[in-house]
């Protein structure tokens, strides 16, 4: 008698729509209100037809948002995946049935990523519909990626430590420091080969970070740009699936 | 069915000293017995229930459930576990729960309901269907582990403290399951303070205290009861009482008689009629329990 971990599916799709989509779209709200308040806005910016300044406005301001809810998304569709039951000793319960650790996360990963896009997608026609056309294929496209590599770190971190939520913002915040230092550098005519690896390298907050434009306006994309933060979406699942593969529960 | 040889586990923190929680023990449990493990706060028996789930490794010696590695067998076939502490998500209700976690356990989806509703009675939880978890009251909540333990079909079953803080009407209940989970080819292992209430459980109650069992006895097969079985029964007074009421008793001296009943039912019916008769029953036991030989004596010299 083998679990029926696909069954399992709808349980879970509740589980993220019930616990992690009120704080994505609280966590997403406060970003949106936090650059409206840092900027100056008023409800006059948001009316599209007041001209190019106010299509700009509008679209830095979407730009942000929608970098805001992929980084959000992602990290709250992994936030606490594995550490959240090992701390609270759910493990143990749900562990003694017949189901492998691995099968059972990956699927809800897999499942808060579909949830985290869905959500995305919904947000982005409404937006479309009633305020100013942007891609909804292409913000899919785009919380697709932050789920993949800024969720694939998030899945990584809760499988190794309980202190996940704070590694993840360092790691993120760091990343972002140092990608300005480095561009500021390279445009004051400084840098290296070897600060330009490093940038390269570094998790790809930056790189996404940087493309949420592009994907709001259904724009082509550069692949070379998409294979990093891919890649290490990828590496990063790949590793939390073996750890969980060969690490005990309870520690 | 459950083997551990010669297991040791030592907790080493990065600060600190090492602690070894469990020192150099072996255990058999075989197919068909209930086993106890008995002893205080901190005497390692949740260590050793982990080790058996595979929860967690052991630094020395080894555990084998069905021959195999307890991990392996758990994602083949899985384990009715109830953990010490049991927790799930506090906002979950009873039923959906169960049927969360019938599911986990590969229960069938037609027979999801029906198996949710046959441990639900079966432990007295029609009451609390649609409560919260974290709204239960610490009787309910161990029965909702039981519950959660039973719902499939398994070979093997593992139980951190069952019995803590139950009231009688639970005990009662949760002993009379137990009862009716015995099967040929099952291994039951059941951890507990309450060694008393284990002794009338378990076929053997092996004592556990700083990590180390303190005498063991080997396994040796066993009579489900379900069918016939062979009872233990000692009595302070009123011995002259039990061969008229039980025929096919065989006195093995000191009070303590050994009796074959066909069923609960039988061996009930012959209890009661030897209360009437004004009989004092000090003990009963499944004729394969080995009760220690301290909480036997003073009986036993009560009935000489």
């Amino acid at each position: 008698m083998r679990a029926r971990v696909s069954a399992y599916a709808g349980a879970q799709l509740r589980d993220y729509l019930v616990g992690r989509v009120p704080l994505t779209a609280v966590a997403t709200g406060l970003a949106a209100w936090g650059y409206v308040y840092t900027h100056g806005l008023t409800w006059s910016a948001f009316d599209a037809t007041g001209g190019i300044d106010a299509r700009v406005q509008l679209q830095q301001a979407f730009d942000f948002v929608l970098a805001s809810f992929a980084f959000l998304a992602a990290a709250f569709a992994a936030h606490g995946l594995v550490a959240k039951h090992r701390r609270r000793g759910y493990d143990r319960v749900i562990f003694s049935r017949p189901l492998s650790p691995m099968r059972y996360y990956a699927q809800g990963f897999f499942i808060a990523g579909l949830g985290a896009v869905a959500l995305g997608s919904m947000a982005a026609a409404f937006y479309a519909a009633a305020v100013y056309p942007v891609s909804v294929i292409g913000v899919a496209g785009y919380v697709a990626l932050g789920w993949l590599s800024i969720g694939g770190l998030a899945f990584l971190l809760s499988t190794l430590t309980v202190f996940h939520a704070p590694l993840l913002l360092a790691i993120i915040a760091g990343d972002l420091a140092f990608d300005r230092y480095v561009s500021g550098l390279r445009a004051s005519g400084g840098g290296s080969l070897a600060l330009d690896v490093a940038q390269y390298v570094l998790p790809p907050g930056h790189v996404v970070a940087s493309l949420s434009g592009s994907f709001a306006r259904g724009a082509s994309i550069d692949p070379r740009a998409l294979a990093w933060p891919v890649a290490f979406g990828a590496i990063c699942i790949v590793a939390a699936l073996l750890l969980l593969r060969r690490r005990p529960f309870g520690t | 069915m459950i083997e551990l040889s010669h297991v040791s586990k030592t907790y080493a923190p990065t600060f600190g000293r090492p602690s070894r929680a469990v020192d150099d023990v072996s255990l058999r449990v075989g197919a068909g017995e209930i086993v106890g493990l008995a002893g205080p706060e901190g005497a390692g028996k949740s260590t050793l229930l982990a080790l058996v789930l595979g929860h967690e490794r052991p630094t020395s010696g080894t555990v084998r459930v069905d021959g195999i590695e307890p991990r392996r067998f758990v994602e083949r076939e899985g384990i009715g576990y109830l953990p010490q502490p049991f927790a799930l998500p506090g906002g979950w209700r009873v039923t959906d729960a169960l049927a969360r976690l019938a599911v986990l356990a590969g229960v069938h989806a037609t027979q999801t309901r029906a198996r949710v509703d046959a441990v639900v009675k079966d432990l007295g939880l029609e009451d609390a269907r649609r409560r919260r978890l974290r709204s239960l009251s610490r009787d309910a909540r161990v029965r909702f582990g039981v519950a959660q333990a039973i719902l499939a079909d398994r070979r093997v079953i593992v139980l951190d403290e069952p019995l803590d803080g139950l009231s009688d009407d639970s005990l009662d209940r949760l002993r009379d399951l137990f009862i009716t989970l015995r099967a040929f080819d099952r291994a039951i292992l059941i951890a507990s303070r309450d060694a008393a209430a284990l002794h009338r459980i378990a076929d053997r109650v092996t004592p556990i205290d700083r990590g180390r069992v303190r005498r063991i006895g080997a396994a040796r097969p066993t009579t489900p009861v379900a069918i016939e079985a062979v009872f233990h029964l000692a009595v302070q007074h009123g011995a002259e009482h039990v061969l008229a009421v039980f025929p096919t008793a065989i006195a093995l001296g000191k009070g303590v008689f050994a009796v074959r009943v066909s069923g609960l039912a039988v061996l009930n019916l012959g209890l009661r009629e030897l209360l009437e008769r004004g009989a004092l029953i000090a003990s009963l036991a499944p004729a394969n329990a080995r009760v220690e030989p301290n909480a036997l004596s003073p009986m036993a010299e009560a009935a000489s």
